[in-house]
């Protein structure tokens, strides 16, 4: 298994927000965690890169391993640069004050001489042609969505095997919607493995090919998405009937 | 007329580089750390002394270097050893309370206390009597049109300038810099770029502590008389250069730092000297006045 969230317990000073949560990405999957506002699904990403407090919890029981190996301990950074998971953050946190460009660039700081830089750029503009066009723009000026395009892209140019992806439609109109989905699923044909964080249950159990159901801190459902999508309890609370 | 104009600008350039040396310091650590680092004057102040002692040493470890090697060997040995001396502060003042996530006001309070404890720390080790700052190349007075100048006012002038070319270029072309701006801009998000956070406010310090030491051998070389108090009101000084160019941003610090070295020089062709620090803060307490944000600087987006 690639990714194992066993039992974690995290807190944000005295406030527990997850209670207990266990659940596996294996490699090459596409898996999704669906909760309302506040369930906990954000929180979930922070723990598992590993990003320090107060902007993200601090693990108090339960374990976070990536093949095999405990991985409580490990920096955030290294997450990107040794285990190569890369999240593309709620509400994009691009560095406004550069370029699209630099932005892009930037991402690659960690990866001093590795020929996969140039390939990787190329593959980010073509899955966002729009980035090209304006890449040497401020990315402060850029829509919500080409911001988003930014934020993906960015992951992408760390080099990442695993995409950490928190609520990636968020703000996004319908067409450009459709395009980042159509982008993700090429990138996981092309062997990118997805943890996809979403409040639009029903794109992401269309999506996916497991999903979780997250409620206030806690696992409720899991399961195939096609018997998610099915199961009466999901429908009538995550899918609008 | 003409001449005593260049003079006083030529005098002002010269005085004011020491500002925006120092300024620097100041506006590089709080771009990316939002920290005021008020031990940075004393930072300055350490390093000239360190220049003095590198100096000293050479000139009786190795008698008869001519004057110019052993500057030559003088100026990097301190901007190194300077750094160090701000890398060490970092570590041993600042990072703990950044991991605990300290209130701001408990750090400025702790950067104030390094600095006494640095110009506290040299009065017990060296005593209070003052140091002379050895001479190492000749003064040369030159007079053209009814200006004169040294050359060592011209090296300050010149050393001034090639620093602000070079931390431009840093910060605006190197990835380092980049992530310097990327920080400032939104830290959270910079780990996630495989960034470790440490090393680029490492290289902040290096870059702000190795700048001081220039100015401290600079400074030493153009006034020569050492105490432990002396980096205490030029840094002051400085940091207040530094808010009115717009903390954050290097253009700001190069830009306030002259402006002070020019009203400094100005109100002291016109007034009697005693005028000269009540005017200049003056003036610069209107022009914050008009640009709260400094000279360069914007309401909240980017610093650096
Ligand atoms: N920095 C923080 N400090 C304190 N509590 C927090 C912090 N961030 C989140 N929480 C709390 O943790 C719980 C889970 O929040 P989280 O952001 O993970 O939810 P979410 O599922 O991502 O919601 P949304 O769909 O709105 O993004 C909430 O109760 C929230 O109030
Ligand atoms: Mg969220």
């Amino acid at each position: 298994m690639l990714l194992e969230i066993e039992n974690l317990v995290v807190r944000y000073g005295s406030i527990e927000a997850l209670h207990g949560v266990s659940f596996t990405v294996d490699e090459g999957e596409v898996v999704t965690l669906i909760g309302a506002n506040g369930a906990g699904k954000t929180t979930t990403l922070l723990s598992i890169c590993r990003l320090p407090p107060p902007e993200a919890p601090r693990v108090a029981e339960g374990d976070i391993r990536f093949a095999g190996r405990s991985i409580l301990a490990v920096e955030p950074h290294d997450v990107v640069r040794a285990l190569k998971m890369a999240l593309v953050p709620e509400g994009r946190r691009i560095f406004g004050n550069l370029t699209v460009e630099e932005n892009l660039e930037l991402a690659t700081y960690a990866r001093r001489g590795d020929p996969g830089v140039v390939k990787d750029l190329e593959r980010v503009f073509q899955l966002f042609p729009r980035l090209r066009e304006r890449r040497r723009q401020r990315s402060e000026s850029l829509s919500g969505g080409e911001q988003q395009m930014l934020a993906v892209g960015r992951a992408l140019m760390t080099g990442c095997r695993v995409l950490l992806l928190d609520e990636p439609s968020m703000g996004l109109a319908p067409v450009l919607k459709y395009e980042m989905f159509r982008a993700l699923k090429r990138l996981n044909q092309e062997g990118v493995t997805i943890l996809l964080v979403e409040q639009n249950a029903a794109l992401a159990l269309k999506f996916a090919h497991r999903g979780y159901v997250l409620d206030t801190g806690r696992i409720v459902a899991e399961g195939p998405t096609d018997h998610l999508l099915s199961n009466e309890e999901v429908k009538r609370a995550y899918l609008g009937g | 007329m003409l001449s005593t104009i260049v003079q006083n600008l030529l005098n002002a350039l010269q005085w004011g580089s020491f500002y925006a040396l120092i300024a620097l310091g100041y506006s590089l650590v709080y771009g990316v750390l939002l920290l005021i680092n008020f031990a940075h004057g004393d930072v300055f102040m350490v390093g000239a002394y360190i220049g003095f002692f590198v100096a000293t040493f050479l000139l009786t470890q190795a008698a008869g270097l001519p004057g110019w090697v052993v500057l030559a060997v003088t100026i990097p040995a301190t901007m190194a050893l300077t750094a160090v001396v701000g890398v060490t502060l970092e570590r041993v003042a600042y990072r703990p309370l950044r991991r605990k996530g300290a209130n701001r006001l408990y750090v400025v309070i702790t950067a104030l206390m390094a600095g006494l404890i640095l110009e506290h720390g040299n009065l017990a080790l060296l005593g209070a009597s003052r140091k002379k700052f050895p001479e190492l190349i000749n003064e040369v007075v030159y007079t053209v049109g009814g200006v004169s100048f040294t050359n060592l006012k011209i090296a300050v002038i010149l050393a001034a300038f090639a620093v602000f070319v070079l931390l431009h270029f840093i910060v605006t072309r190197t990835k380092i810099g980049m992530a310097m701006r990327a920080i400032s801009y939104d830290k959270f998000a910079v780990p996630l770029m495989g960034i470790p956070i440490d090393t680029v406010i490492v290289f902040t310090f290096i870059l702000g502590s190795s700048m001081a030491g220039l100015a401290g051998v600079l400074f030493a070389m153009s006034y020569p008389v050492l105490e432990p108090y002396m980096g205490a009101l030029i840094g002051w000084k400085a940091f207040i250069a530094a808010v009115v160019g717009g903390i954050g941003d290097i253009r700001g610090a190069f830009v306030g730092g002259f402006l002070l070295g020019a009203v400094e020089i100005l109100v002291v062709a016109f007034f009697p000297s005693t005028f000269r620090d009540l005017i200049a803060f003056t003036v610069l307490l209107v022009i914050l006045s008009f640009k709260p944000t400094g000279l360069f600087g914007v309401a909240k987006t980017t610093k650096i």
